[in-house]
């Protein structure tokens, strides 16, 4: 029987980490995540799992990454000031192949911004963030019932492609207090990779597009693993073809198995001649939008990214067929906006709907940027 | 061979002169494929078994060879100091250079 | 073969070291504390930062991690946390530790985690080519400071007493064996340990200030270092640049933090789920 309950969508998040197998939480508060790393300190050693507050946020992703080479799905959490601290540390996990959560509750920015207000300023920070040529999954759901999904999803692509996967939420809906029907365990999948995969010492030795089998440490064989440029023993090496393939490997494991990762909705856009792009909070605003137009007769469509990165660009230019206009909606001054336009086709035109100063837009404004179009 | 080097090799002569040989055959095994020439092996050895000598086939232009053999106590401070694992006193089998 | 043999990977030998860097002779004094000990290489992981000290876990035949500069700590403490039962030695240099890293290095001191650290303090950052460090000793010449080092030292000693870390000592690399004595006491110590060793960074320190061969720093580091009984009779004026060695800090009863987190928050949160509402 599944459970109806009243939640702060920090708590959802929690509770979907729990569900998904998170056992180790490294952290540091910041607003307005904290409540995440309280939840986990209060239920984690009650079923023996780990929880540590550590001394800073490069401490806390630290503690993730060598917690997940010892064998743990571990997660972390922290909003704009903290993630911008985490990247050397995201790099070294896209590099060394590890797999680790990372939630951003996104706030206003940028440095410390507006701690209680909300943003969507750090989707091109998550893609490129980091130093040096990496892949990175970034999830971003808007409903409570996604919220929860999502997070199980994200610990399912992390496990399944050993890369950091960043699990993005607007400040507003991490604060926000909303009903949600917690499924069944077992109603979804849970991905846990199979223990003791390592054969010998070759350790990221794969086809282009596979994925490498689990590669932590005390399994028996004396493993290295680096975040200098390595061979597919794990053993630092510079020679330009070895270094050529590995980071191809890196990169197409990802870019191979899209289909896998990329999920988005769609409502009411088979006929639409508007097609309005947005995620998260903006999204919500956008499908009340969508309803009170289509009321006035206006013919449009909501197209909500759940995977933001990669770009769920096959989907989108297949709408974009039909629908020649397109309204990117979101709440910042221009980011997932570029990723529309470079995948617009000519005739395409593409207009947007911005606004950063931590106010999330109103389903009548959207209405009104609709009627412009 | 710089001062320093030419230095260490006459304070092990002389601590070799002030000693007898050693009543015990000692064995003392080195690899000059790691050996890097760098003398604290020769400094340390109480009994100046050791020399460094001129080597230009090595990569570094200078190694170290157990001169007076006869002379080894096995303290084994010089297998200690080694930073190379480069020499091993009364090893149980023959060295392979380079083994795995 | 050796016994301490089989903790070491031959095949990456010769070491990219300078000859007669004292970061060989550690290698060996823990390859032998690993063999005296009788460990199985599969429970140990070796885990480095950045530097030349931050190469030794490429050779050692165990679990190894090559992180990012400074954090070593960090990821060991969540390896140690993760795997409470396993050996997790931290290998990290001056720069590495006290500079960048002198953060984590309170704080897995003040949790008192199980974590052995080596500090490997050669004066110097050896591997970029030769720039000042937070031990470089006063009016020394290094590439970034071409007119004299107008920084004084520190002893890390005091700080990790200041940060209640439970074990202190601090050898040099002539004194070979109680180096080696030392870092197996480490080893067996149950809380957040510490080992700092005074090494010889010949070529990228000594070679600028008249000390250009292994031999004559080694001399330098044994004229700068004295037994912690020595030291303690001394003045204050004639203390100078001197550093004592010994162990200064071994306290056992402090609880180390894994230990505590499983064998007493665990039961009392189970408890409290049991009592009231969960």
């Amino acid at each position: 029987m599944s459970q109806r309950q009243v939640l702060q969508g920090n708590y959802i998040i929690a509770k979907a980490a729990l569900a998904a197998g998170c056992n180790f939480f490294a952290g540091y508060p910041i607003t307005p995540s904290s409540e995440i790393a309280q939840y986990m300190s209060k239920e984690m050693p009650k079923i023996n799992r780990a929880f540590i507050q550590m001394e800073d946020e490069i401490a806390s992703l630290g503690a993730c990454i060598g917690a997940s080479l010892a064998g743990k799905k571990s997660m972390t959490a922290t909003s704009g000031p903290g993630f911008s601290l985490m990247q050397e540390h995201l790099g070294l996990a896209a590099m060394a192949e590890v797999p680790v959560v990372i939630v951003n509750v996104m706030r206003g920015g940028p440095s410390t911004g507006m701690p209680t207000k909300p943003s969507q300023s750090d989707i091109m920070q998550t893609r490129w963030g980091t130093h040096g040529d990496h892949p990175i999954i970034a999830l971003y759901p808007a409903f409570s019932d996604e919220i929860f999904m999502e997070t199980i999803r994200a610990f399912n692509l992390a496990e399944k492609f050993w890369n950091p996967v960043v699990l993005l939420l607007d400040e507003v809906l991490g604060k926000a207090h909303e009903d949600i029907e917690i499924p069944e365990p077992g109603s979804y999948e849970v991905f846990q990779a199979a223990p003791n995969q390592i054969e010998n010492l070759n350790i990221y030795d794969r086809n282009m597009g596979e994925n490498p089998p689990r590669v932590d440490f005390f399994q028996g064989y004396p493993i290295h693993i680096d975040g200098l440029e390595h061979d597919s023993h794990g053993w630092p090496s510079f020679e330009p073809k070895t270094v050529d393939k590995m980071q191809r490997l890196r990169m197409e494991k990802i870019f191979h198995n899209l289909d896998e990762i990329i999920a988005f909705k769609e409502y009411e856009v088979d006929d639409a001649d508007i097609l309005l792009f947005s995620f998260g909070v903006s999204a919500r605003s956008a499908l009340a939008a969508v309803q009170l137009a289509r009321e006035q007769g206006i013919k449009v469509g909501l197209f909500q990214a759940l995977t933001i990165w990669p770009f769920p660009r096959a989907a989108l230019q297949k709408r974009m067929k039909k629908s020649k206009k397109v309204l990117t909606i979101e709440m910042n001054l221009g980011q997932a906006k570029y990723e529309v336009e470079r995948i617009a086709p000519c005739d395409v035109e593409c207009r947007t709907l911005l606004r950063a100063n931590g106010v999330p837009f109103n389903p009548s404004e959207v209405l009104q940027a609709i009627k412009e179009m | 061979m710089e001062k320093e080097e030419q230095r260490a090799n006459e304070e092990a002569l002389e601590r070799r002169k002030a000693r007898k040989p050693s009543p015990k055959a000692n064995k003392l095994t080195l690899v000059p494929l790691y050996c890097k020439g760098c003398g604290l092996c020769v400094h340390i050895c109480p009994t100046g078994t050791l020399q460094l000598v001129d080597a230009p086939k090595n990569k570094w232009g200078i190694s170290v060879v157990a001169e007076a053999e006869n002379y080894c106590i096995a303290c084994k401070m010089c297998e200690y100091q080694c930073p190379d694992f480069a020499i091993f006193v009364n090893y149980e089998q023959d060295k392979n250079e380079g083994a795995k | 073969m050796r016994d301490y043999e089989k903790y070491i990977r031959y095949r990456t030998f010769p070491t990219p070291w300078c000859p007669g860097c004292g970061d060989g002779v550690i290698l060996k004094s823990i390859a032998m504390a690993f063999s005296e000990l009788k460990l199985d290489p599969n429970e140990i992981i070796v885990v480095a930062g950045i530097g030349c000290s931050g190469r030794m876990p490429t050779y050692f035949n165990t679990n190894t991690l090559h992180t990012t500069h400074g954090r070593a700590l960090t990821f060991a403490t969540g390896i140690k946390l993760a795997r409470p039962e396993k050996l997790v030695v931290v290998i990290s240099g001056d720069g590495d530790a006290l500079a960048i890293g002198g953060n984590h290095l309170i704080h897995a001191a003040r949790r008192n985690i199980g974590i052995k650290m080596i500090l490997i303090n050669n004066g110097i950052y050896g591997m970029t080519g030769g720039q000042v460090s937070p031990m470089t000793p006063p009016k020394f010449i290094t590439e970034t400071t071409p007119y004299g080092n107008i920084e004084p030292q520190f002893h890390v000693t005091e700080l990790l007493i200041a940060s209640r870390a439970t074990f202190v000592a601090r050898e040099t690399v002539n004194r070979l064996l109680p180096l080696k004595q030392v870092i197996k006491k480490s080893f067996q110590h149950p809380g957040f340990s510490v080992v700092e060793v005074m090494s010889n960074c010949h070529i990228n320190l000594g070679r600028r200030n008249k000390m250009k061969h292994p031999l004559t720093m080694t001399k330098y580091i044994e004229e700068n270092t004295l037994k912690k009984e020595d030291y303690e009779k001394l003045s204050f004026e004639e203390r100078g640049q001197k550093f004592p060695v010994g162990t200064f800090v071994e306290d056992l009863d402090r609880l180390e933090y894994s230990d505590l987190y499983y064998n007493h928050i665990v039961p009392l949160a189970k408890q409290s789920q049991q009592g009231g509402k969960s």
